[in-house]
């Protein structure tokens, strides 16, 4: 190519970054809506989480909307992707306050990205209402409250305690093993709450293996684990490490059954039925109880039969928590909804939530365990645990 | 702990050494003809892993024809980024620093080009092969022992194209020269299309076999990097060394798995470093003089 | 439209990525080599800095400038063992070293009690609440400061036995320039460069994790450069400008980023291998040299940097 040429392909490359640049950035400033913020999970691993929270969302403000709004306005639902990642987490919290100027924001679905955005969500004062961060330091971290953290589901202690409860008192079995990753404070906050109420009942942790996040080889803990001879694995992990590591142990000739906590029930454990079918999952409300069949079916009629994963009931719930919040305020002043969190009762579909002013956390929740039904790629409630 | 452990933890790290095996002799082909690290694999093998997906789930096909669609996939989209990507810049005798660049590029374009009209989520392959072999206690499953097949066979089919046959007298002329091969009437395009469709069709079933096995998403592409360490080990250049490699490089990475599985990748990477400070041409690898 | 605490963020993270850009910049642009695994230098700077700031209280400026001689003893060092690699070769070992001391801090767990606080290096957790001082203001003095730094290094001896090197070794050699020291040199200015952005990074965002510095971000580091042109000054900076501020500003469009991007590589080593500037600096360059010429007491302008050796541009045909 002659070197003229070269010089305006050169040019216009520089001339097109330049006009993009300049191209994008004209926000639709609506008319007197109010801005509701959302982020989470559209993509990466935990994708099916986030997605299905956006979309709940998205049906919600609709139906909301179509009945007249909130305070007389329109609500405007404002959606970012975190990538699951803690760091774009970050940015996008940078965008929905300073930029957006949203009045609170719901979500994110996970721990780590909750507890990095703190400090933005401090320095706006614009709340966050988690859906699913079962994390301590989500809330309160080294005895002091977190002003503008909020969440509408239980805690890891209180999840490791029904962890714990089920496998000792309900399945009566004595000896665990635990595969978890090591690098995520969910899983750690987890992992150490179980092993402090099993043991403490009489249980024993016959043996305990990490990963790294992204390991997709499993064989060799798992190996490790089957040497070590436990009656069933707890695996305080996400759902598409859980499906993996169900996979490797069937092929490796381990039958156990498995206990995960509310990170790996989802539909998308259906892709390896067979290897999952008998094991357990925590949640924060069944999802086969006949009281949510109405939402189930809202939502595959809204978005073309999608089933219903655990956080839409999330969603739904700091949904609803949000709209008394913002009515009991009056107005769509940040610190005004952040204040009136506390001072608000809802029902919603994980039961009645109350928020403590102590510790933002819900008071008296309870979550049940379920039972992986391969075959009819279902789940079969086993039973209620109080979380406290 | 007795010997029954052991062996099935080897039986594990010769099915991880298997995989491996599988991602890096396509790499280690295309390395020993044309001499530069085709860092673009990756994305190949994982284009290859969708394909098959898509080939599955979506059109129904059976398993057999999937697996063929993966290899045809993957090896015309290796023609492709030569044609498009290698081709312009061998023709004008680029520094090979130029290459690397390249190929890095196609690489993070395959990834995201995934990504993006796709999406990064990950997803699972309808079970195939779910079942495992049992022989003496030991387990392994169907789908590494057909990883580990598949490598087999692959070498010595490539072993005996590239030794025995007038294409692969035309390969072996081109990777000492390919000025000269031209002048003694080798068409050495032909010569570079052929080495990459080899290289593209390995790591499409690459690409399936461990989707089947594993997970698919747009990042296994990056899987490929402990692979590529692999053929290092074995040594750049030579295809029986990128096999014994990848075998090596597994066995010993889940012996340091099942001390602390933490170790493993630093391990990997530690071992790179280590071979190339001390024998940079690998066990079984080719010495490459820079200038005589 | 945009907030000034939005944009002064996007602003800062320019400023210490240019730094690494230009580090970057030298070491391929004046050497020839290239390092995929650059984020391992950053990576270094910011957990040494924040040792320093927040387990011994030292001052940022000297937190600053012990986070880039640790990281430079580190390129050193892999210097010192890489170097004398085949170009390839290096590129891969520094892959390795890139992943390895990302993969050692994720598994390093610190603590200690200093100054009555419970200080916590957290393996891949990494570290949370560092104090935030980089401002803008201390940003671009440092970005100023090393630009005219790097400008008059570029003019004085060691500059063009660099640049020798780079065009042709084995004559640079013959010519009496000791490869190995230029070489050197270049890598510990690269890392000392990337080591102070890792500092500046570390107490810009207020926490710290290992998997912030993946090899995705040193692949970034090295689009900025072949973008804005190797060995060119100005071409780091323009590189840096539309590459780190794009993402903010296109985010509707963020999955596409890099697919642009690496399209962008391909598009650039095919057509305009130089980048950008082509090797060329604006004229601002040349008042800079001017001022680096005056310091270094000749007056002899340098020749830009492609001159006449371009690979296979026009000469075969």
């Amino acid at each position: 190519m002659r070197k003229s040429v070269k010089k305006i392909i050169a040019v216009i490359l520089a001339c097109l970054m330049l006009v993009a640049l300049f191209a994008c950035g004209d926000k639709k400033t609506g008319g007197d809506t109010i801005k509701l913020g959302w982020m989470g999970s559209l993509t990466g691993d935990q994708a099916a989480y986030g997605t299905c929270e956006s979309q709940t969302l998205k049906m919600l403000v609709e139906e909301k909307n179509a009945a007249g709004g909130i305070l007389g306005r329109q609500i405007e639902l404002i959606c970012y992707d975190t990538k699951g990642d803690a760091q774009e987490a970050v940015n996008v919290a940078k965008r929905l306050c300073a930029q957006d100027k949203v009045c609170a924001i719901l979500g994110p679905n996970a721990s780590g990205q909750c507890i990095a955005i703190q400090s933005v969500l401090d320095q706006y004062k614009v709340s966050d209402m988690s859906t699913v961060a079962t994390n301590e330091k989500v809330t309160v971290q080294d005895g002091k409250l977190k002003e503008y953290n909020f969440r509408v589901c239980f805690l890891d202690p209180q999840q490791g305690k029904i962890a714990g409860t089920f496998v000792y008192d309900n399945l009566k079995f004595d000896k665990a093993a635990i595969l978890y990753d090591v690098n995520d404070d969910y899983a750690l906050g987890l992992k150490d709450n179980f092993v402090k109420v099993f043991t403490a009942k009489g249980g024993t942790i016959v043996d305990e293996e990490g990963y790294t996040a992204g390991d997709t080889d499993f064989t060799a803990q798992l190996t490790k684990i089957k040497e070590a001879g436990p009656q069933i694995i707890f695996t305080p992990i996400f759902y598409q490490d859980f499906i993996m590591i169900h996979k490797q142990a069937r092929t490796l000739g381990i039958d156990l059954p498995m206990l995960g906590g509310d990170g790996c029930a989802s539909e998308v454990l259906f892709d390896a039925a067979d290897a999952v079918d008998g094991s357990y999952v925590i949640n924060h409300v069944s999802l086969v109880d006949p009281a949510g069949d109405g939402f189930r079916a809202q939502y595959a009629e809204r978005w073309n039969g999608a089933k219903m994963e655990l956080n839409g009931y999330m969603a739904h719930d700091a949904f609803v928590l949000w709209c008394a919040a913002v009515e009991k305020a009056g107005s769509d002043d940040p610190q005004a909804i952040a204040d009136a969190y506390c001072q608000v009762e809802v029902d919603g579909m994980a039961g009645h939530i109350k928020i403590s002013s102590e510790d933002h956390n819900p008071v008296g929740k309870s979550g049940c365990v379920e039972r992986i039904d391969g075959k009819n790629k279902t789940y079969i409630f086993e039973t209620y645990i109080a979380a406290d | 702990m007795d010997a029954q452990y052991y062996l099935q933890q080897l039986v594990n790290g010769i099915c991880l050494g298997g995989m491996y095996a599988l991602m890096s002799v396509g790499y280690s082909l295309v390395y020993s003809i044309m001499n530069f690290s085709n860092f673009a694999h990756g994305g190949v093998i994982m284009v290859g892993a969708y394909v098959g997906f898509f080939a599955l789930t979506a059109l129904h096909v059976p398993f057999l024809v999937a697996f063929l669609l993966c290899g045809l996939g993957s090896g015309l989209l290796a023609i492709i980024i030569e044609r498009l990507v290698y081709s312009p810049l061998r023709k004008r005798h680029a520094p090979s620093l130029y290459f690397i660049i390249s190929a890095m590029g196609a690489s993070i374009f395959l990834e995201n080009f995934v990504i993006a009209t796709i999406d990064g989520t990950p997803r699972n392959y309808p079970t195939i092969f779910s079942n495992s072999i049992n022989i003496g206690g030991l387990s392994l499953g169907v789908d590494s022992l057909l990883m580990i097949i598949v490598s087999a066979v692959s070498l010595l089919i490539l072993m005996f194209i590239i030794q025995k046959t007038k294409i692969g007298l035309a390969i072996r002329a081109c990777s000492y020269n390919e000025k000269a091969g031209t002048l003694m009437g080798i068409n050495s395009s032909l010569v570079i299309f052929v080495v990459f469709l080899m290289g593209g069709i390995l790591a499409g079933f690459a690409g399936m076999l461990y989707g089947m096995r594993f997970i698919v998403k747009p990042t296994i592409g990056q899987v490929t990097n402990k692979s590529f360490v692999a053929a290092v080990f074995g040594g750049l250049g030579s295809l029986p060394g990128a096999i014994v490699g990848s075998l090596l490089l597994g066995i010993m990475e889940i012996f340091v798995a099942s001390i602390n599985s933490n170790l493993r990748d630093l391990f990997v990477y530690a071992l790179l470093i280590l071979v190339l400070v001390i024998k940079p041409s690998g066990l079984m690898g080719k010495v490459v003089e820079d200038k005589a | 439209m945009f907030s000034w605490y939005y944009i002064e963020g996007i602003l800062i993270q320019s400023c210490y990525t240019l730094l690494i850009v230009l580090g970057l910049s030298i070491l391929t642009g004046y050497t020839g080599m290239f390092s995929f695994g650059h984020a391992g230098f950053v990576c270094i700077g910011a957990y040494v800095s924040v040792v320093c700031t927040m387990a011994f209280g030292l001052p940022y400026w000297l937190a600053l400038l012990i986070a880039g001689l640790a990281s430079m003893l580190l390129g050193a060092g892999l210097g010192k063992i890489t170097l004398g690699l085949k170009g390839d070769y290096f590129c891969i070992a520094t892959l390795g070293v890139g992943e390895a001391i990302r993969l050692i801090f994720n598994n390093l767990q610190l603590s200690w009690t200093a100054r009555g606080k419970v200080f916590l290096l957290d393996g891949a957790k990494g570290i949370a609440s560092i104090p935030l001082y980089t401002t803008f203001g201390k940003a671009l003095l440092i970005v100023a400061v090393f630009l005219t730094a790097t400008a008059l290094l570029m003019n004085s001896k060691h500059g063009r036995s660099m640049l020798a090197v780079r065009e042709d070794e084995l004559a640079a050699q013959m010519s009496g320039i000791n490869t190995f020291r230029s070489k050197m040199l270049a890598m510990c200015m690269s890392a000392l460069y990337a080591g102070i952005a890792g500092g500046m990074l570390a107490h810009y965002f207020g926490y710290l994790q290992p998997k912030m510095f993946l090899m995705t971000k040193s692949t970034e580091y090295t689009i900025m450069v072949i973008f804005g042109g190797m060995g060119s000054i100005t071409g780091s900076v323009l590189g840096t400008v539309l590459l780190c501020a794009l993402p903010e500003l296109l985010r509707a469009v963020g999955d596409w980023r890099l697919v642009f991007y690496g399209l962008a590589v391909i598009i650039i080593m095919i057509v305009r291998p130089k980048g950008l500037m082509g090797g060329k600096e604006l004229p601002v360059g040349k008042i800079i040299r001017a001022i680096g010429g005056l310091f270094a007491g000749k007056k002899k302008d340098l020749p830009p940097p492609d001159s006449g050796t371009d690979p296979g541009e026009e000469a075969q045909v």
